[in-house]
């Protein structure tokens, strides 16, 4: 039940009639694993802690380092040198008391991926590598939830939404490995795709509007144009093959 | 008319800064190979040394995902190519 203090605070989102206070109620009782509180982790942990999404579990393994913060806007100049985890957990502590924060100063592998999101509600990637996405893909697709994908490069970002068994997953489109590079990136990227992801994860808790399944929306910032592509299920994926079932 | 390949950013160095390339061809292969005899440059940053996609490439035919098996699919004219690339930041 939501709080006195509560119904104030979420009072705008509230008077949204696809969400209400049922749906705020929802949102209370959800919980949500965020992998990486980097570029997109910030905006999309701090989209989903101001809506008042019960819980957050977060995971990072990195250190802040100056190069992050034209980006990664959890992290401040007094952060450099702390973990990523601690400097991320206090800010959003104090953003919304009501929402739980839990840390995990964790790397991500392919052993523990299913135990970290375990008991939650869904997945965010908020990585800076494939690997790790493709990790975290499967460990979505075992646990039946669903997984919000968003990647960055420059001025250019994408997001699709996962949900297993009924839409393609991110392996669906594996074609092979991808070099890693250490990547361009301005700012505001990661905060449009994260806010795209944000969105998802709400509509998704909530049960409201069409969710970006089997679509992949390609954001242009140069341009400043969003391109919309159909995504096929691969009958042959070898991550979501078994599960996936016909709409 | 013949097939409109709408290049990624990061291509379109590799043809004189256009956007958008009209080719020739029957399937998206066969297109895709056309607009490289056109813009040289493009070559490595389409296909693999064995001649298949770079595994960075992605293909969209008519806004569709054209994966698997994307060389081989037919196309007429007044399709529309997509060319993009697999992110990976974040």
């Amino acid at each position: 039940m939501l709080n006195a203090e509560e119904l104030k605070r979420y009072d705008r989102q509230i008077m949204i009639p696809e969400i209400g206070q049922a749906g705020q109620e929802k949102l209370k009782e959800a919980k949500v694993f965020v992998a990486g509180a980097g570029g997109i982790g910030s905006p999309v942990t701090i989209y989903l802690v101001a809506a008042g999404v019960g819980t957050i579990r977060l995971a990072d393994h990195d250190r802040v380092d100056v190069s992050n913060l034209n980006r990664q806007v959890l992290h401040w100049d007094e952060d450099v040198g702390r973990k990523k985890v601690g400097s991320a957990g206090e800010k959003l502590r104090r953003m919304n008391p009501h929402v739980k924060i839990e840390t995990l100063d964790e790397t991500i592998t392919e052993e523990n991926a299913g135990a970290l999101a375990s008991g939650c509600d869904g997945i965010v990637d908020a990585m800076d590598n494939l690997p790790t996405r493709y990790i975290l893909n499967k460990a979505a697709v075992d646990l039946s939830i669903p997984f919000f994908h968003g990647a960055v490069r420059g001025l250019e970002g994408r997001a699709t939404t996962v949900v297993p068994g009924k839409s393609a997953c991110l392996r669906c489109l594996y074609r092979g490995p991808v070099p890693q590079e250490k990547f361009p990136v301005l700012g505001a990227t990661p905060a449009v795709i994260g806010c795209i992801q944000a969105t998802e994860v709400i509509k998704y808790i909530v049960g409201i509007g069409e969710l970006l399944i089997n679509r992949l929306l390609i954001y242009d910032g140069l341009n400043l144009k969003f391109t919309e592509f159909k995504v096929n299920r691969n009958p042959e994926c070898e991550h979501c093959s078994r599960t996936a079932k016909e709409e | 008319m013949g097939v409109k390949v709408n290049l990624h950013l990061t291509l379109r160095s590799h043809a004189n800064g256009q956007e958008t390339v009209e080719v020739e061809g029957k399937t998206v292969g066969e297109c895709l190979r056309n607009l490289v005899q056109m813009f040289p440059g493009l070559g490595p940053n389409i296909f693999d040394k064995k001649g298949g996609l770079n595994s960075i490439v992605e293909v969209y035919l008519n806004l569709q995902s054209a994966y698997p098996n994307e060389l081989v699919k037919p196309v007429k004219d007044g399709d529309e190519i997509h060319l993009t690339m697999i992110l990976s930041g974040g």
